[in-house]
């Protein structure tokens, strides 16, 4: 396994600390010495410093002011100081006024005179004296100071404490504690619920939520025509039982595990064997895998006990979820692809499972949250002493590659790639020992060449070399897939824990250049009850076990609310906390905070069962109740905070593309195995290989199953929102945009799922009102009113003859005018609002 | 504030199924109401932030990053100083040899602009250009440059320039995208990506690249996705629609008379519908005059695609558009400099004059601004015997109406061109004028996201006031 040159990252760091500050500061001045300030450093400062960097700037620039002596001694937000009186070495101001480095010329515009840098410095050679004595209160070198034990009052980093719901007035609308939270809320706002769904709705709207699919006819009529109480748990429970139901909240989870399977970025290097992680969250939402393990597992699975082979395997494929994030593979830092690599998992674990944005402290504190650099730092330790193993191979666009996992074939894993002959093997043996061989002689030629003349040796020669080379480690990519017999390889993406643990210094302005202070890997402090200990101990390896414990913790204050929150989000349409990635101080503050501490404290009680906390949401009467519309009540609350009524939703992407091809009979759903891009292999082929493959045949899988390669996602997903694959989004957008109506109305897909809806419903036995009220039942869920059944013979009797006409007239045009009408009448169902809307 | 007019609702009260315009009405009002302008939806006009130099903005990007000193930066020094080793301003290069430009620099116009013998059409408008000389981006690498200037970063995902300004300025035409981009390279989706932004500010791509790239359409020149339906008439498309609108407004009344959702529905259908007729007459250019064609070399081998998408661009803007990108590959020429570059100036030279003279006529240039250039420079000194390497410290971009000066230069790089000496405009400060050019404040125009506001040109951005009208 390849490591990285991290070490390389531990420099001296240069820092100084007040006290010596003021040890060599001055306090009288000798007159000579204070005519030299006031005649060659005071109007200088003013006249080209002051600017930015003073009291009176509009914006202080780098937190650094130099119109007092306290501050241009403390220097700014790089650490380092302005001014140290005798050394102009360790004099910040200087170093950027001489222009050495290209990353600090000061002043921006146009360097200083010689001259007056050389006063600069035999002022500061002879201690630089300075009179402007006026002491800044609370001066910090720019720093925002963080108190801590503020930092911990914020609503959110305080533990959920359940309360005893409230009082209601109204009686008998409360079926469940939920109700009651909810209903104080109304009344306190002086209105009033709405109807309940009706029993048509409502099926529509559990099944969508569970399953990501419209019930079908039998399921609606058998739920309308149960009347028994315990009609709605029955129904709910017939869903989490389904085999949809994972594949419908994995899918909910791979959005805030901004999950893909290529590196996005400028080259956007394929993933093959991504798709394992997505379907080992499907399988834990599946089986109800409690929510606390889920997460321990997808921290450090590879270092949780387990049970057998299989269920180690299950544990390191979790890890992928550090492994699937976005990359830059050509950066040619490595040190800094690296740094990037934890930034992108610290800002993806952090908002996935803690609602906070600690990436933010990167290069500052952050600017919000009580949460520090050296917090920061603190976790970039525990990620750098673990290795990211996302596999890829060398090429001219990639520099960053690493190992893959590789599982026992007994794991029980399912494989990707059909098993291929062992002559195959050979032969691709044999192809990468001749392109091996031709990349070698490219080099030796252009070696020689290089020998003879040296301006000829140039970029074509380099190319070539590059050229045969990448063609020999595409084939080699291709070969590592199988063993040696021709059975695929089963690779998993993951983490893996680095033989020598391995702390970070803090980064000033995270720039890998300017490393500081070592700190000691470890936890967010204001996390962490005061005094706790907060770092990871010398021989906890890594300490990615200890950051999975410390999160997936009871006393976590914010892993059980941020997930409560989540899951009410997908159910009610809107989140108690509005900004579900975000818990921190910018975030919203829950409009219902008693109730999402109810919420996360059950969830947690009942053994982090997700299944228990979706059936709680769904049993209540908030849930089932009506989306109607009520003036009185819009006029007061017209966003629903208070959830007097269902919010109407609108369907993700994938439920409306799953929902037309259920409707039309021909979703398939035979889970996937692997992945077009796993398919697609390694080579240099491969984008071409996935174009045909997911452009060329009509897939009919579900959504989840379709490839998802980072800023190319399948055209009927992203026209409907799906987001972007490189960020944490636990709220999908719902726009109303003219694309949509454009796919509907005109793309081949939704053309395609029209027709096959018109072809089930051709074949429905029974009149034509029949066949009218079975299109209704498999779009809907309810049969066509009054209004509708005139609007629809309205079509009829003026589309199907301009079709007719059209065609040409003629019987066999007729037969085609009537499928042609059936079929648009279909797609005008599939195409309709009421389609992919849950009232 | 004003109250909004419903004139885009017309279509309720004219609809063939006669929908109820008052309940839609009573509706709107409502809404506006409550949300105060917004209501008119995200791609409405907006109010700049201060004075509106450019309405419209055209971007022709040189991806490969084009040679500036053999073209817009007139280094004589460069030219004594050929066959000497690089000066330590070339930092790693120090071993190079310095080579001169490789075609003839000029003075044009009554400005007496320096530019190379590269642009005989263009040097026509000299006195137009306002020639930035001291650009700089940070990254000497293709795809993170190209990104940074787009988005401004190259480490992030973050929304680009065409996005932010259709966000902070709105559309002028609603039947058409607000952001176009042409021939966008592949894998280069953040150039026209939102981001964190809503999705509906993204820019809508016509051709270009990418593994995906889809024919749209059925027909023969690429366009807008989805945009012509291959299996109906107008009349029988217009019939369906009647239904499906009719269906939403059951659907409206059942639900109490009120939704916003669904009136977005009903509305996007009529947009839609709208944008079918709209867009392909934008883009149908044979309506243009045999002169006009001319002027942006169409017909002509060399200079017809180019020409075209010029074309396309001018339709555009005078359609509303309120961002247009062409990319322009190929730039990169660390060999055969001298034949490839020559090509790729002529294969553009004439469409771009086209451009610029034809919005000229047409009073369209005040309000227009017009970006030529690429992600970086290259360097004074040869690489191989005909070619230069990356450079990233110094290079030229050029813009022209929408308020900016013309005949000048901005700024300076040193005596070979390496590197930027006098007044640097970091890519920053290029997003931050060209956001004021069009009456934006870069320090304003914000977005909220993951708990803080983002700007395109993050903390840094500084306004070349100097080269503004």
């Amino acid at each position: 396994m390849k490591l990285l040159p991290l070490s390389s990252l531990i420099l001296a760091p240069v820092m100084l600390t007040g006290a010596d500050v003021a040890e060599t500061a001055h306090a009288g001045i000798a007159p000579d010495q204070l005519q030299f300030f006031e005649k060659n450093i005071r109007p200088v400062l003013a006249r080209h410093c002051y600017k930015c960097h003073s009291a009176e700037s509009e914006k202080v620039k780098g937190g650094l002011t130099l119109d007092t002596k306290q501050a241009t001694l403390l220097g700014g937000e790089s650490g380092h100081p302005g001014v140290t009186p005798g050394s102009v070495a360790q004099s910040s101001i200087y170093a950027a006024m001489t222009w050495k480095n290209e990353d600090m010329q000061m002043p921006p515009k146009e360097k200083l005179p010689d001259d007056v840098i050389a006063n600069f410095k035999k002022w500061i050679e002879m201690g630089a004296p300075d009179p402007r004595e006026t002491k800044v209160a609370n001066a910090n070198g720019g720093k925002r100071v963080i108190d801590m034990e503020e930092g911990r009052k914020h609503w959110s980093f305080q533990k959920p404490v359940k309360q005893a719901p409230p009082e209601v007035r109204t009686e008998g609308w409360t079926r469940t504690e939920i109700d009651r939270f909810i209903l104080a809320g109304i009344e306190k706002a002086g209105l009033h619920p709405v109807r309940d769904a009706d029993r048509p709705t409502l099926i529509r709207r559990i099944a969508f939520d569970l399953t990501g699919l419209p019930p079908t006819p039998d399921e609606v009529k058998a739920f309308v025509a149960d009347t028994s109480p315990d009609a709605a748990r029955r129904v709910i429970d017939m869903y989490l039982d389904s085999e949809r139901y994972g594949e419908r909240w994995a899918r909910h989870w791979l959005d805030v595990a901004r999950y893909a399977e290529s590196s996005g970025k400028e080259v956007n290097v394929l993933y093959s064997h991504a798709w394992r992680y997505r379907d080992y969250v499907i399988e834990s939402f599946k089986k109800d895998k409690p929510y606390d393990q889920f997460l321990k597992e997808q921290i450090a699975g590879d270092l949780l006990k387990f049970t057998d082979k299989r269920d180690q395997a299950e544990k390191i494929v979790a890890t992928g979820f550090l492994a699937v994030g976005s990359k830059g593979h050509n950066n040619r830092d490595r040190r800094q692809f690296a740094m990037d690599l934890v930034d992108e998992q610290i800002d993806a674990m952090s908002q996935s499972m803690l609602g906070l944005t600690l990436a933010c402290a990167r290069c500052h504190d952050h600017k919000f949250d009580p949460v520090t650099q050296r917090d920061y730092y603190a976790l970039a330790g525990i990620f750098l002493s673990s290795e990211t193993l996302f596999g890829t191979y060398d090429q001219l666009q990639n520099s960053n590659t690493s190992a893959l996992i590789e599982l026992d074939r007994d794991a029980g894993q399912v494989s990707g790639l059909a098993k291929i002959a062992p002559a195959e093997v050979a032969q691709l043996k044999s192809r990468y020992e001749t392109a091996a061989r031709t990349a070698e002689e490219a080099r030796r030629e252009a070696f020689a060449m290089r020998q003879q003349d040296r301006d000829k040796a140039g970029a074509a020669a380099f190319l070539r070399i590059r050229g045969t080379r990448d063609n020999a480690e595409a084939i080699k990519a291709d070969l590592d897939l199988f063993h040696e017999d021709g059975t695929p390889r089963t690779l998993v993406m993951g983490v893996l824990d680095r033989k020598t643990p391995f702390n970070s210094p803090i980064l000033v302005r995270g720039d890998i250049k300017q490393p500081g202070e070592v700190v000691p890997r470890g936890l967010v402090e204001v996390l962490c009850a005061k005094g706790e200990p907060l770092n990871i101990s010398p021989e906890g390896g890594s300490g990615r076990i200890d950051l999975a414990h410390w999160i997936a913790s009871k006393d976590n204050p914010l892993t059980a609310r941020v997930m409560a929150n989540r899951v009410w989000l997908k159910l009610m349409g809107s989140g108690l906390v509005a900004t579900p990635d975000n818990f921190g101080v910018m975030g919203q503050k829950p409009t219902h905070p008693e109730l999402l501490d109810h919420l996360a404290v059950t969830f947690m009680e009942n053994g982090w069962s997700v299944k228990k906390l979706i059936r709680e949401i769904m049993l209540s009467r908030a849930y089932q109740t009506g989306s109607a519309y009520d003036a009185a009540n819009f006029a007061v609350d017209p966003d629903n905070k208070l959830h007097w009524r269902m919010n109407q939703r609108r369907l993700d992407a994938e439920a409306i593309r799953d929902a037309m091809l259920a409707v039309g009979g021909v979703l398939n759903f035979y889970p996937v195995d692997g992945s077009p891009v796993a398919r697609a292999g390694e080579g240099r082929q491969a984008l071409l290989t996935l174009q045909r493959e997911v452009t060329g045949k009509p897939h009919t899988c579900r959504s989840i199953y379709l490839p998802i390669v980072r800023d190319q996602i399948p055209e009927m997903l992203s026209v409907f929102d799906f987001p972007d694959a490189s960020l944490v989004n636990g709220d999908r957008e719902t726009t109303n945009v003219p694309s949509q109506s454009l796919f509907l109305m005109n793309n081949q897909q939704a053309q395609g799922a029209a027709d096959a809806f018109a072809a089930r419903v051709a074949k429905f036995d029974g009149n034509s009102s029949e066949r009218l009220g079975y299109a209704y039942q498999l779009a809907f869920g309810r049969g066509p009113n009054a209004q509708e059944r005139q609007a629809i013979s309205h079509f009829w009797t003026r589309f199907q003859p301009q079709v007719a006409k059209n065609m040409g007239g003629g019987k066999d045009a007729k037969q085609k005018a009537d499928f042609a009408a059936l079929s648009a009448f279909c797609q005008s169902l599939i195409a309709s609002a009421e389609f992919r809307y849950l009232n | 504030m004003k109250m909004p007019s419903f004139s885009r609702r017309e279509f309720l009260k004219t609809g063939s199924n006669g929908f109820g315009y008052l309940a839609f009405a009573a509706l709107a009002q409502q809404q506006w109401l409550r949300a105060g302008a917004q209501a008119a939806g995200p791609l409405a006009a907006k109010a700049p932030h201060f004075t509106q130099r450019a309405k419209h903005v055209i971007f022709l990007c040189m991806q490969g990053a084009p040679s500036h000193v053999d073209t817009f930066d007139y280094k004589p020094k460069l030219i004594a100083d050929a066959g000497k080793q690089a000066p330590s301003a070339a930092g790693r290069y120090g071993s190079a040899k310095l080579m001169p430009p490789q075609w003839k620099f000029t003075q044009q116009g009554r400005s007496g602009l320096w530019m190379s013998e590269l642009w005989p059409e263009l040097a026509r408008h000299a006195d137009k250009l306002c020639v930035l000389n001291s650009m700089t981006t940070d990254l000497p690498a293709h795809p993170q440059a190209f990104t940074q200037l787009h988005t401004g970063t190259t480490q992030f995902v973050r929304p680009s320039l065409g996005a932010w300004s259709l966000y902070g300025l709105g559309t002028l035409n609603e039947n058409l995208p607000g952001f176009i981009t042409i021939n966008p390279p592949g894998n280069a989706a953040r150039s026209y990506g939102s981001a964190f932004l809503p999705a509906i500010y993204q820019g809508t791509k016509i051709g270009g690249g990418g593994a995906f790239a889809r024919r749209f359409g059925g027909g023969e020149q690429a366009g807008v996705a989805n945009i012509r339906n291959s299996r109906h008439t107008t009349e029988e498309q217009r019939t369906q629609l009647d239904l499906v609108q009719a269906l939403n407004k059951a659907t409206m009344q059942q639900g109490g008379g009120v939704s916003a959702e669904v009136e977005g529905v009903i509305e996007s259908y009529e947009l839609a519908f709208r944008m079918q007729a709209e867009v392909p007459k934008v883009m149908d250019l044979s309506r243009e005059t045999a002169a006009t064609q001319a002027l942006y070399g169409i017909g002509e081998q060399e200079t017809d695609t180019f020409g075209r998408q010029c074309l396309m661009a001018r339709k555009f803007v005078e359609a509303g558009v309120r961002f247009v990108e062409i990319t322009h590959g190929s730039w990169d020429q660390h060999f055969n400099l001298k034949a490839a570059l020559e090509r790729n100036c002529h294969a553009v030279d004439k469409p771009v004059a086209g451009l610029l003279a034809d919005l000229q006529s047409r009073g369209l240039l005040k309000d227009t601004l017009v970006i030529w250039g690429g992600e970086f420079g290259r360097t004074p000194h040869s690489q191989g015997d005909d070619g230069r390497d990356h450079n990233n410290k110094g290079f030229t971009m050029w813009m022209a109406g929408g308020g900016v000066k013309g005949g000048m230069n901005h700024g300076m790089t040193d005596d070979h061109g390496y590197k930027a000496v006098l007044d640097k405009m970091h890519i920053h400060d290029w997003h931050a004028t060209v956001l004021a050019l069009m009456g934006l404040d870069h320090e304003r125009l914000t977005y909220r996201y993951a708990g803080r506001d983002f700007r395109l040109t993050d903390v840094h951005g500084t306004v070349a006031r100097e080269i503004m009208m």
